[in-house]
């Protein structure tokens, strides 16, 4: 009776509202996310945080109690570098957009010749100072989509542009804008891409030498400010530079690296550049295991796998190399594991309800299952700095909690619900899966 | 024999190799004469080159019987492992790099290897007037980025005149008689966008030697802000960077002479230079190299003078002179390329494969390490199976440091299990598709979900 | 009197008049084995003797070659030569028109005899070449002519040789144009479509030429003159072959298919897998045009040598080939021609193969082996004097005749070199 009593009450208060008062969780598996599971144990929320976790914890009278039987908790996951929460429409970059081709021949027209050289406040595709968290979308469709997978958090980045702009912790409760921002700035988000030969910077060395030029612009511009703010009086005043001014802002930087090669390159220019770093891709990082560790450079790794194109040409042999990696990427995590090095996962490219059978894969492929979920909850949150309030099932933490009936990796589990600040919201069924069409993805290298 | 003990005694500790005998070949030193003996090579070095050499207890021999062995073939001019080549939207791109941008995987690397070459000079492209920096690299087909670098070789910068510069800016980026998007439009702009360049650059240098003699009176002072675009340019203006040109009229030839005279440096080498034979006189009192091609002509405008006696009468007229490959395929077969100086203009063996070993090593200025086979030098070989002028030889084996590099009998015996491990892996790809394909949409999401509940 | 006619006789230029006999030099026939110290009578701009002892007929011109070498005019089987004068300039280019199906385009209309191409290949020992337009499917008529004269009709020893097409293929869209821009979701799917439609349209072609040629035959009052489908009789009848480009194994299979269906004389034009594809190329007698031997591997994981051995495999696999240089504009110098086949040899081509695939196989392909590719009497003769073997870059090529006519080797390169000499 009580069951269906509980039941009838969680009906009620199915995905909106606050329930009211605390909430606990009893009898379930518990996945911390640090330290042991507990086989058997309960988890208490109150006030949108946890207030207590354990194998046998005092509930206060007025707690809600779910029966955890046959029920696996985890901390919420994040996704590590995602655009969700942003309005379709890229925000317009302050420079003039990309073109494809070369620029389109205007026969007759006479165009007065590009100056010779742009001077320092030249910042193509350069919008530091555009924060996510300014511009979220909270009836965005992809934060029902992402809840639904399991997902409580997003690292919300703008994606569009070399410097693309500052990203925003969030949580993907979807309802008041304030509320769903739990950290920002949490970096800067850099993409290396290129914008067609006519257009600076117009190749991947162009892209790099522009990226150190505006991070030691940062660096002059703060001796500027710094030696004017001592003795204004009587001094020429430095330009205010916004580009620097975002990038200065931004705690860390986020760079490309998918395979080897770009995973070295990527490694000594993080060295070079005082900014600490972050890499995003690692797909190939099973070949560069042991530097990534030793670099102590943190990597997040795109779950979407590569495959074979789906419109490929059937006769067109593909090289040894490109099946290598679609063969071994899987296994990167499971190198990265075993080499030390902290790493993190991320949706890229996946649709969030492919994101666990991806994960299962590298599971396959020798990735612990408490590193599987660790990399996809506190060690985003470790990597971000934000591992004090969010990420692990500990208490005082932010009470995002994934449950699931099962075991999360297990093929024929379900995703129950999820507690975002203390709410639940339940998985809504699969209605046209967002494919992420026409918006740009976070994850894209060269 | 001291000059080997001392060099004994300066030998880095690097892992090069084990220390090999390559007996009985037709040694061809380029520098000191041709030979039937052996070279015997330590630590990454050639420790001696002669008619009898001692084979060291526990060395590895190589019989080279009726092979011949060469130094390690040199190429001036090279676009192969790198992932850019070009920063054209810019007439000045200085500040770029190939350093930044090295692809150790390239397949182009091992190919050159198989084709007797040792060394490369990476170039940026022609598409700007001055362009980016460029690396010398070693062919260590397996290293990585960093490992491929020939270290301690001079950093260059590359130059470009003519043709390629000036249609670089036009709309769709072809030849014809648009007007350029990006300056330089013509021959005159070039001029003027080097003698531009070279006056902010000599700004620059100034602004900083003002700092630094403020710093030095303990006066107050911020440094001023870094040009990563200038700083290349002031390292040629002190001597510290060279420059490599590419450039085909006689005329831009001068002018960019000219102007490297006005502003007090050196042009290093003029590359392609496909009209350098007619001013040789100016290309040799000025002390720059030539690396050009052996007979390509009549593909621009501006090589329709070019003529495959161009090397050779450089070289009679005093230039040190290089030929170079400027593409993946040609850098294969660069000695072949070197007998055409024989055919056309009369050189003799030796100044025909100096134009691929010594000089363009002297070009480079690593002379003192490569480019012939002396005592001392690094043990970058090249054992042919016939004499490499020969368009019947082909390439054995290739050392570089003394490490075997490449090896056409390992190479063959590997292609069964290359092909075989390429099909296995092939196979297996193809199964996990097709199960994939058979396999509903995604776990634990199956049609006719209720939301809310708990089961 | 005398005197005039004698000083005539020294003053004329070697013609074809005066018989020549060419001796001491080792001969090497191709078609036979190499004669030491042998000898080549030249007449009328024929070979009318090849042996070791030839007397010297009334009149004869002597010219002893001791110590040199006397080998047949090499022939380079595929050339923009005198369509193309400097790549890059559009102006000095004639090498395709617009369209798809031009077979009635000739290449010997638009040959520029004064190309300065010409004497610089020739000076290398290349005596003739096989000049083809490109571009579109059906590209139009190769010639084949000699590198000597003033005009084309001194020029041409078949116009046309052959009618050049390329088969259709699935083009992927590029980085640099060719179709849409990459990464599309359908680009395998629309390229399939574009080429199926090709293949359908050129069938269709094949078709009305076919059905033209039978109303040619009787004609009705209506009966209106098509050039276009008129170029295309000589190919139905078998009369003209038709030179068929195809690189991958899919595209060849379907060439030889399409070729047998509509019952043409096919040759092989480059054919980068047709390695893959020796033993129906055998079996169906199509002869293969190489692409050059010095470029790279076509694919990622080839072996690093593919290109230099494949034309030791085919020749193993019974395949017949000649070599050819592309050039001069797109691949490599036509001048260089002999060290396309030189590079094989190393690889696994027998050296007399080699030599072969740039004389008499290629004659023998292109039909004309009654005329050219060998010293045997009747043959023209197009000889070359070397002090070496011609396929090595180092030896010198001394004298080249044409038609029986010596050739001058002065070209615009050997000029700018004495110019500049003495500066």
């Amino acid at each position: 009776m009580k069951q269906l009593m509980v039941m009838l009450l969680a009906a009620a208060f199915a995905s909106y509202g606050q329930a009211p008062g605390p909430i606990a969780l009893r009898g379930a598996r518990i996945v911390t996310a640090r330290g042991p599971v507990l086989e058997h144990g309960t988890v208490l929320l109150r006030n949108g945080l946890i207030e207590a976790v354990g194998e046998n914890i005092d509930l206060p009278k007025d707690a809600w109690v779910i029966d955890g039987q046959g029920i696996t908790v985890y901390p919420g996951l994040i996704d590590a570098l995602s655009t969700v929460g942003l309005p379709e429409t890229p925000a317009q970059p302050a420079t003039p957009p990309r073109t494809e081709t070369p620029a389109t021949p205007r026969l007759g027209a006479q165009e007065p010749p590009m100056p010779l050289e742009q001077g320092p406040q030249f910042r193509p595709f350069t919008t530091t100072w555009v924060r996510a968290a300014d511009l979220l979308n909270p009836a965005d469709r992809h934060i029902e989509e992402a809840r639904s997978a399991g997902f409580t958090s997003t690292v919300t980045f703008p994606a569009t542009g070399i410097f693309a702009g500052q990203g925003a912790f969030l949580n993907l409760s979807g309802e008041k804008l304030g509320r769903m921002v739990v950290a920002s700035p949490t970096g800067q988000y850099v993409t290396l891409t290129t914008h067609g030969f006519g257009t600076y910077p117009g190749s991947l060395m162009g892209v790099i030498a522009y990226v150190r030029q505006v991070s030691l612009d940062a660096d002059h511009y703060q001796l500027e400010m710094q030696a004017y703010a001592k003795h204004p009086a009587g001094q020429k005043r430095p330009a205010y530079d916004r580009a620097v001014e975002g990038l200065l802002e931004s705690p860390r930087l986020l760079l490309p690296a998918d395979n080897a090669k770009q995973l070295d390159r990527m490694l000594h220019f993080a060295a070079e550049l005082k900014h600490p770093a972050v890499l995003y891709g690692g797909h190939e990082a099973y070949k560069i295991a042991d530097r990534v560790a030793q670099s102590s450079v943190p990597l997040l790794i795109n779950l979407k796998w590569p495959e074979k194109p789906k419109d490929a040409d059937p006769d067109q042999e593909e090289s040894y190399r490109t099946l290598e990696l679609r063969d071994r990427a899987p296994s990167s995590p499971a190198a990265l594991e075993k080499a030390g090095a902290k790493f993190a996962f991320y949706s890229g490219g996946a649709p969030f309800k492919d994101v666990r059978k991806a994960v299962k894969r590298a599971i396959d492929a020798g990735l612990t299952e408490p590193a599987a979920v660790r990399a996809l909850t506190l060690s985003v949150a470790e990597i971000y700095g934000l591992s004090d309030r969010v990420g692990s099932i500990e208490p005082g933490k932010i009470a995002n909690l994934l449950v699931v009936k099962g075991d999360l990796f297990d093929e024929k589990s379900k995703i129950q619900y999820v507690f975002i600040d203390g709410v639940k919201y339940e998985p809504v069924p699969e209605a046209p899966p967002a494919e992420r069409e026409g918006r740009p993805t976070p994850g894209g290298v060269e | 024999m001291k000059r080997a003990a001392l060099f004994l005694l300066a030998l880095p500790l690097v892992a090069a190799g084990p220390t090999t005998v390559i007996r009985n070949a037709t040694v061809i030193t380029v520098t000191k004469g041709t030979f039937v003996g052996s070279v015997l090579i330590r630590d990454g070095k050639i420790v001696e080159a002669g008619e009898k050499v001692l084979v060291p207890d526990g060395a590895r021999v190589i019989d080279a019987t009726g092979k011949f062995v060469m130094p390690g073939i040199i190429d001036c001019h090279s676009h192969i492992a790198a992932d850019s080549i070009n920063e054209g939207a810019v007439a000045v791109s200085s500040m770029v790099g190939i350093e930044d941008v090295v692809n150790p995987d390239d397949p182009d690397i091992y190919r050159a290897l198989a084709g007797g070459v040792t060394t490369a000079n990476v170039l940026h492209g022609s598409a700007n007037p001055i362009g980016g920096k460029c690396e010398v690299m070693k062919m260590r087909w397996g290293k990585d980025a960093a490992g491929l670098k020939f270290e301690g070789a001079m950093p260059g910068i590359k130059f470009a005149l003519g043709e390629n510069v000036k249609r670089s800016g036009s709309p769709g980026g072809g030849f014809g008689n648009s007007p350029g998007l990006r300056y330089p439009a013509s021959r005159m702009g070039v001029e003027d966008v080097i003698r531009e360049a070279f006056t902010e650059a000599r700004a620059y240098q100034k602004e900083w030697r003002d700092y630094q003699a403020k710093v030095d009176r303990h006066e107050q002072a911020i440094p001023p802000r870094r040009d990563l675009k200038l700083e290349p340019l002031v390292e040629v203006l002190e001597g510290k960077r060279y420059v490599h040109a590419h450039c085909y009229r006689a005329d831009e030839i001068l002018m960019l002479l000219r102007v490297a005279d006005d502003f007090g440096f050196k042009v290093r080498t003029l590359q392609h230079v496909l009209e350098g034979y007619k001013v040789a006189k100016e290309i040799a009192a000025h002390g720059a190299g030539a690396s050009t091609f052996s007979d390509w002509w009549a593909y621009k405008a501006e090589a329709y003078d070019a003529i495959p006696y161009n090397a050779a009468l450089m070289v009679r007229k005093g230039v040190l002179v290089s030929l170079n490959s400027d593409s993946a395929e040609l850098m294969r077969h660069l000695n072949t390329e070197a007998a055409k100086a024989m055919k056309y203009g009369g050189l003799n063996e030796t100044e025909a494969l100096s134009l691929v070993t010594i000089n363009p090593a002297k070009q480079l200025g690593i002379e003192n390490r490569v480019g012939s086979i002396e005592p001392g030098k690094d043990a970058d070989l090249a054992i042919f199976d016939k004499h490499p002028l020969s368009n019947y030889a082909k390439v054995d084996k290739v050392f570089i440091d003394g490490e075997l590099y490449f090896d056409r009998e390992k190479d063959l015996e590997e292609r069964p299990g290359k092909e075989a491990r390429k099909k296995a892996l092939s196979d297996k790809l193809k199964q996990q598709e097709k199960k994939e394909r058979k396999r509903p949409e995604s776990p634990g999401e199956k049609k006719g979900d209720e939301p809310g509940g708990a089961q | 009197m005398r005197i005039f006619l004698t000083l005539l006789l020294a003053l004329a230029p070697l013609s074809a008049a005066e018989p020549i006999l060419l001796r001491g030099a080792v001969v090497h026939p191709v078609s036979g084995p190499d004669i030491p110290e042998g000898a080549v009578l030249v007449r009328d701009g024929k070979i009318a003797e090849v042996g070791a002892h030839i007397s010297v007929p009334k009149g004869a011109r002597v010219i002893e070659l001791k110590g040199l070498h006397i080998y047949p005019g090499m022939i380079d089987s595929a050339t923009e030569l005198g369509l193309s004068e400097i790549g890059a300039v559009r102006e000095m280019n004639d090498i395709s028109d617009l369209g798809l199906f031009k077979p009635q385009l000739r290449a010997s209309a638009a040959v520029n005899p004064a190309s300065e191409h010409i004497p610089v290949t020739r000076a290398n020992g290349i005596t003739s070449v096989i000049t083809s337009p490109g571009g579109g499917i059906i590209a139009g008529q190769s010639v084949l002519m000699h590198l000597n004269g003033w005009t084309m009709e001194d020029m041409a020893v078949r116009a046309p040789v052959a009618i050049r097409m390329e088969y259709p293929h699935v083009q992927m869209p590029g980085r640099f144009g060719g179709g849409e821009a990459p990464g599309r979701v359908s680009a395998y799917t629309e390229a399939k479509k574009r080429y199926e439609q090709q293949v359908r349209e050129l069938n269709d072609f094949m078709e009305s030429a076919r059905r033209y040629g039978q109303a040619k035959a009787t004609p009705g009052p209506d009966f209106e003159t098509d050039l276009r489908l008129e170029a295309m009789l000589p190919v139905l009848d078998g009369k003209l072959p038709l030179l068929i480009r195809a690189e991958k194994e899919k595209t060849i299979k379907e060439a030889i298919a399409f070729a047998d269906k509509q019952k043409v004389h096919m040759i092989l034009e480059r054919g980068a897998e047709a390695w893959k594809v020796a033993a129906e190329l055998k079996a169906h007698d199509i002869p293969v045009i190489l692409p050059p031997t010095l470029r790279l591997p076509d694919e990622e994981d080839d072996p690093y040598d593919k290109p230099f051995s494949v034309p030791g495999e085919l020749y193993k696999a019974g395949v017949k080939f000649a070599f050819a240089s592309f050039g001069p504009g797109s691949e490599d110098n036509p001048r260089n021609l002999p060290y396309q086949a030189a590079a094989a040899v190393g690889f696994g081509l027998p050296v007399e193969e080699a030599l072969k695939a740039v004389t008499l196989y290629p004659a023998q392909i292109w039909g004309v082996g009654g005329e050219l590719g060998s010293i045997e009497k009747g043959k023209w003769a197009d000889l070359i004097v070397t002090d070496g073997d011609p396929l090595e870059t180092r030896t010198e090529i001394k004298q080249v005749f044409i038609k029986g006519q010596s050739v001058d080797l002065e070209n615009k390169h050997h000029r700018l070199y004495e110019k500049y000499l003495t500066r």
